[in-house]
């Protein structure tokens, strides 16, 4: 991955911003109501500008993408819709787990997402066969496939194509947030943890289950700014416009004070590398921050940021779960301990 | 797994009811009995009402409100000679609280009613054998009715939630005078319980121009002409309770139904919303109680949960939910009592409303009584009344202080939500989509009874800087259009001189009325 000129990546930046405008805004409702249509369509629009396989070098059919390029690209296209940016995210790393011949193998345009799995408490692999449960794992329903990211004492990389025998996916549809990228209850019953991915049931590859959960991190921090940013230009236009005590709203102090915050929270630059250290500190930062301003920015609409229409509050819950994933930020706190100690 | 909730006794809860036994019995019934209406009828249904709901904003759950009903939900504000329980916002608090602690969603249709119900307490008895008796029979009959007040409009929101805005602010509606009485139009929004109300109190100026001296509340009959509901909101939580827009085009209301003065609506919101905060301070706290009786439920006995209880970061979590809860309680519990038995207290014991309590309702009840206790000069009495036994002062005081609990209040229920949702994490269960609900729900209460932002500015206003808000109506106003005449005096065919008799007061424990 050789990256982007400083010219490839600003127009890259430049389409991903405009895609978000033109194609994901107007349709982050129908995404949030769980329409897998528009999520289809969308999907192939990300595809058609190589989103999907960013990461992978050019000679696998990839974009051959920089990991800061395509956290810059998922930024924006969060500013237009949260879980379409973690869709990408997954997918991305769901290949960049995987060898580059196997990825490559996955047909262009091929929505699989990465699943970060607890050994022990949620699956196990013994005897070459991945065993267990995952309650609600992010971006997995309607996959083409999932790569699952056993995380533990004996890290490991599986990938299992949609419909092999013993994967079962069920939508969850009590998910909150970022509903573009819909959750799924797996069941995972007698997995063939060594089939070759190029037979399209399975594959093994091997585990870099550190560099994959930065990326995961890094990702995710790099979504809940991109709602912070939308929460944020979307409370200044209403606070300009929206009138009370004889004044626009921004004159009054407690509102123009919520949105001076959510431009004091915006002007702290994400890490342009993911570190491990560097991408848990940025994951747990960047999502307090987002749900702290889009929190702020539905008290700025008053009752009708309560609204779903208004689509503002929809943004308080996808970045809730910006907080949540990959891991509950106190447990990513616990982690950012745990590496400065050892 | 089935949450409970805490089991302890209302004294540990606020220990100031020590020096009450009386009261501290009187609650603790009150409490269980809503817990048992929590137990068996809200929390099974919470999360299937609030899916419904998400799905179909107008889903209404009638026989919820029923089983309301039976156990009393409807009808603890309504003063006891009307029939009612005669509670203060003290039992609302306490009830909104347990409810919460289930379903904030399904507690907001009977905060909502109740929140209908208490300009009519500052009305007078007027209302008793009117509108009041009529919901408590509709409840005897098994076919309860719902009330709603309705004060917020697409222009004007913080706006009418305070006079000195009020004079600055964009009101759109208008209550137009007619013979007779008063043709209402415009549009109200926001309004909890709108769309299946069957009786709203309504705030409208009689000029838009000069909003703050002439806003007057009346109670609408919904099944009145011109009277429809143009839209039921898609809300993010509190789902149960729809939040409806009303449309009002030229809907008449006559006289007799205007509650208080013409032009007194100002001040009267501003003794709604003082009474009204405490129980939303409740229903925040009851809400960060039902996440915290989870959260606890979940780390004690999920097997996913195994050793967190023994992580410190775990307990020191748990210990500042009970330490925001606790204070977010005697918050309200403070701005309730102080109401209660401050600013409106010599209200309640005042000899003339103990005495009217003991008119037999069958007196109350003729013609000429009723008549009378409708006409200008039982209203100026029970304004009087109002200047003798409370000062603005108090009431500024205790607006801040209600205004305080219900800031304080919202600010802990997002807090604690949100903290338990981020312990469980996304991978929990059931009790993921439980608390997600809960934090959902949580944020309506920044926002409503008049956004946090306002509540604070009451609190600067009065508490900080001692001042004093326009809590009270005038004791003397010009009755305006008086050359107009009125319903009643129409239909007495007096033309205007309704039969005066030696004023006995007329407000019943303004808000609460036990006599
Ligand atoms: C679900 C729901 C149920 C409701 N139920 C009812 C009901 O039953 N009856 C009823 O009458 N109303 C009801 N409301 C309305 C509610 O009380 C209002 O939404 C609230 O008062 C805020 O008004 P607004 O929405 O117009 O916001 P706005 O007044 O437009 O406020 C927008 C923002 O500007 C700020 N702001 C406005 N003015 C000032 C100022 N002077 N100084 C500082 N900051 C200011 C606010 O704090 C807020 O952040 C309900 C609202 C909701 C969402």
């Amino acid at each position: 991955m050789t990256g982007a000129t400083a010219v490839e990546r600003a127009e890259l930046l430049e389409t991903a911003r405009e895609l978000a405008r033109r194609e994901l805004v107007p349709r982050a409702a129908a995404l949030d109501a769980g329409e897998q249509d528009v999520l289809a369509t969308c999907w192939r629009q990300l595809a058609e500008i190589g989103l999907d396989r960013a990461l992978l070098a050019e000679e696998h059919g990839g974009s051959g993408l920089s990991v800061s390029d395509l956290l810059a690209a998922i930024e924006e296209l969060a500013a237009g819709e949260g879980g379409i940016a973690l869709c990408v995210l997954l997918a991305n790393a769901a290949l960049a787990t995987l060898p580059s011949e196997h990825a490559a193998a996955i047909p262009g345009g091929a929505r699989w997402a990465l699943v970060p799995v607890r050994s022990g408490a949620e699956a196990t692999v013994s005897d070459g066969r991945l065993e267990g449960s995952v309650a609600s794992a992010l971006g997995a329903y309607g996959t083409e496939g999932v790569v699952f990211a056993v995380q533990g004492d004996r890290p490991a990389s599986i990938a299992v194509a949609a419909g092999t025998p013993g994967l079962e996916l069920a939508r969850d549809e009590a998910q909150m947030g970022l509903r573009a990228a819909p959750a799924a209850s797996i069941g995972l019953t007698g997995i063939d943890a060594h089939a070759d991915l190029t037979q399209s049931d399975g594959a093994s590859a091997p585990a870099d289950a550190g560099g994959v959960l930065a990326l995961l991190r890094a990702g995710t921090a790099a979504i809940a700014r991109g709602i912070a940013r939308r929460a944020y230009g979307m409370a200044l236009e209403y606070a300009k416009a929206r009138r009370q005590g004889g004044v626009a709203i921004i004159e009054h102090d407690a509102v123009s004070e919520m949105l001076a915050a959510m431009a004091v929270r915006l002007s702290c630059p994400l890490p342009a590398a993911a570190g491990a250290a560097a991408a848990l500190a940025a994951k747990v930062a960047a999502s307090d921050a987002a749900v702290a301003s889009t929190t702020d920015a539905v008290q700025v609409f008053g009752g009708t940021g309560y609204m779903r229409e208004t689509g503002i509050e929809k943004l308080m819950r996808d970045a809730k779960y910006c907080q949540l994933f990959p891991e509950p930020n106190w447990v990513a706190q616990d982690e950012l301990m745990r590496l400065a100690c050892d | 797994m089935r949450v409970a909730a805490l089991e302890r006794p209302l004294r540990e809860e606020f220990p100031r009811l020590l020096r009450d036994g009386e009261r501290a019995c009187e609650l603790e019934a009150l409490r269980a009995r809503t817990r048992r209406f929590a137990d068996e009828h809200v929390r099974p249904r919470a999360l299937e009402i609030d899916r419904r709901t998400g799905e179909d904003p107008g889903w209404f759950d009638w026989e919820l409100v029923r089983a309301g009903a039976e156990h009393g939900m409807l009808r603890f504000l309504i003063p006891a000679p009307a029939g009612g329980e005669g509670g203060s916002p003290i039992h609302c608090s306490v009830v909104m609280e347990e409810l919460c602690a289930a379903c904030p969603g399904i507690a907001l249709i009977f905060g909502a009613h109740a929140l209908g119900v208490s300009p009519l307490l500052l009305g007078g008895a007027s209302h008793w054998d009117g509108v009041l008796a009529e919901l408590l029979d509709s409840e005897r009959a098994g076919s309860p009715m719902l009330m709603a007040c309705a004060i917020t409009e697409p222009e004007a929101g913080t706006d009418v939630e305070d006079p000195d805005l009020l004079r600055r602010g964009r009101i759109t509606s208008h209550a137009r005078r007619v013979p007779g009485g008063f043709r209402l139009s415009g549009t109200k929004r926001f309004i909890s319980n709108g769309s299946v109300a069957r009786w709203i109190t309504v705030l409208m100026p009689t000029e838009p121009r000069r909003a703050a001296e002439t806003l007057t509340c009346f109670l609408l009959d919904t099944r009145s002409e011109g009277f429809s509901v143009s839209r039921v909101e898609h809300k993010m939580g509190q789902r149960a309770c729809p939040a409806a827009e009303l449309r009002f085009d030229e809907v008449f209301v006559p006289d007799e139904l205007i509650v208080g003065r013409e032009g007194d609506g100002a001040a009267e919101t501003m003794i709604v919303l003082a009474s009204s905060r405490p129980p939303v301070g409740a229903i925040a706290t009851g809400i960060a109680r039902g996440a915290y009786e989870r959260l606890l439920a979940w780390l004690s006995e999920d097997p996913a949960a195994r050793g967190l209880l023994e992580r410190q970061h775990v307990q020191l979590v748990l210990a500042s939910m009970e330490e925001e809860i606790h204070l977010s309680r005697q918050a309200y519990m403070d701005a309730a009592t102080e109401l209660d038995s401050g600013a409106l207290g010599r209200v309640r014991s005042d000899p003339s409303v103990r005495a009217l309590g003991h008119v037999p309702a069958s007196i109350r009840r003729r013609a000429r009584v009723r008549r009378w206790l409708a006409s200008e000069r039982a209203r100026d009495a029970t304004v009087a009344l109002l200047h003798r036994t409370t000062s603005e002062r108090a009431l500024t005081r205790s607006l801040a202080l209600s205004s305080l609990a219900k800031a304080r209040g919202a600010d802990v229920a997002m807090r604690v939500t949100g903290a338990a949702l981020e312990l469980v994490g996304l991978r929990a269960g059931p009790v993921r989509a439980e608390l997600e609900k809960l934090w959902r729900d949580a944020k309506l209460t920044q926002i409503y009874e008049g956004t946090n932002q306002l509540n604070r500015i009451e609190v600067y206003r009065g508490l900080c800087h001692g001042e004093t808000v326009n809590c009270l109506p005038p004791l003397h106003r010009a009755h305006v259009n008086a050359d107009v005449p009125r319903h009643a005096d129409l239909e007495a065919g007096t033309n205007g001189n309704a039969p005066q008799r030696p004023v006995v007061g007329t407000v019943v424990g303004a808000v609460g009325g036990r006599v």
